[in-house]
């Protein structure tokens, strides 16, 4: 029993040590055999993937003051003026 | 406003029919990849997903080009959200971000005479944006990958460290306020790894070189942003996390 659980435990140490390069490659990890015979590993994946993909799905919703336009639009104005007492 | 008559852009490039052609087809996402570290080298698809093309910008960038101002106000409007968003994403901080996102935005003025439609204008100008970020985090002094971060991660980061049964699974339990406000709580390394990789969706080998790291260092951090936000996520869907 002792056995089996340390043999489980070096399986998702192992598993899990990859899981940054098994990510990046794109493979469907839910086929994967530790993946398959292991409830921890399983909810672990469907959850990283489930951040990642929620992620794509957050749009920029946040709006600048208007005075960001405001100082970009005398900044600009500051810099016309210099341009034409300079030529 | 009379913003025509105060941004004449002296040397503003001109337009001509070969560059019509290239600002035609960025709007329809170059076929072909350029090449690596580039936003060019980002699959088609997703810099599409992220950078749909806009009615009326190509117009608006062409006038901007050749010094009207009252076009590069459009452009700002165009993009000001996502600018400011991305921003107030990597930096964590209203009055930085719109710092930022005002001199993202003058940079554009700088140097929208140098755009070719190479690659979506968007893409161009996000790239920007994340550069001025990076080179504000760099005066800064702040390190862009954390070392501590990295050679002693947090409780829940490390990756050995998650070998209990747990009940909960997050799928469904999300929501877009919670997710925001949980990457908001990421640390700054963390934080700008995940924005740049599952938010913006730039390649790991492009935010190596931007954060002058290693690939596998960004895979990691991104690994470990996850890691944290998984278990901030679940903190909060118990009830625990935000208070």
């Amino acid at each position: 029993m002792t056995s089996n659980r340390s043999r489980t435990s070096i399986e998702c140490e192992e598993f899990q040590r990859q899981l940054p390069e098994f990510f990046d490659s794109g493979q469907d990890l839910l086929v994967h055999r530790h993946v398959q015979s292991c409830q921890n590993c399983s909810s672990l994946v469907r959850d990283l993937e489930y951040i990642a993909a929620q992620a794509k799905l957050l749009l920029p919703i946040h709006d600048p003051s208007p005075a960001v336009w405001e100082n970009i639009h005398n900044a600009l104005t500051r810099q016309q003026k210099d341009d034409d007492k300079s030529s | 406003m009379d913003d025509a008559k105060i941004l004449p852009r002296k040397g503003g490039t001109h337009i001509d029919s070969t560059m019509k052609n290239t600002l035609r087809t960025a709007d329809k996402p170059s076929p072909t990849p350029a090449q690596p570290l580039t936003a060019e080298a980002r699959p088609v698809q997703q810099q599409q997903r992220r950078n749909p093309p806009i009615a009326g910008e190509l117009t608006a960038i062409a006038q901007a080009q050749q010094g009207d101002g009252a076009s590069f106000e459009i452009l700002y409007n165009m993009h000001k959200r996502r600018v400011y968003s991305l921003c107030l994403r990597m930096l964590g901080n209203v009055a930085e971000a719109e710092d930022l996102t005002q001199e993202a935005f003058l940079q554009l003025h700088r140097k929208i005479g140098t755009f070719r439609g190479d690659s979506a204008f968007s893409t161009w100008l996000h790239r920007m944006a994340v550069n001025v970020v990076l080179m504000h985090l760099r005066k800064k002094g702040l390190p862009l990958v954390s070392l501590e971060e990295t050679l002693e991660p947090a409780q829940d980061d490390g990756p050995r460290k998650d070998f209990g049964t747990r009940d909960l699974t997050l799928s469904g339990s999300i929501d877009r306020v919670t997710l925001e406000r949980a990457v908001e709580e990421l640390p700054p390394g963390y934080r700008l790894v995940f924005v740049l990789h599952d938010v913006e969706g730039y390649e790991h080998n492009e935010i190596a070189a931007m954060l002058q790291c290693s690939i596998g260092n960004s895979k990691s951090q991104l690994h470990k942003a996850r890691m944290r936000l998984r278990s901030l996520l679940r903190q909060k869907a118990n009830g625990k996390g935000a208070a």
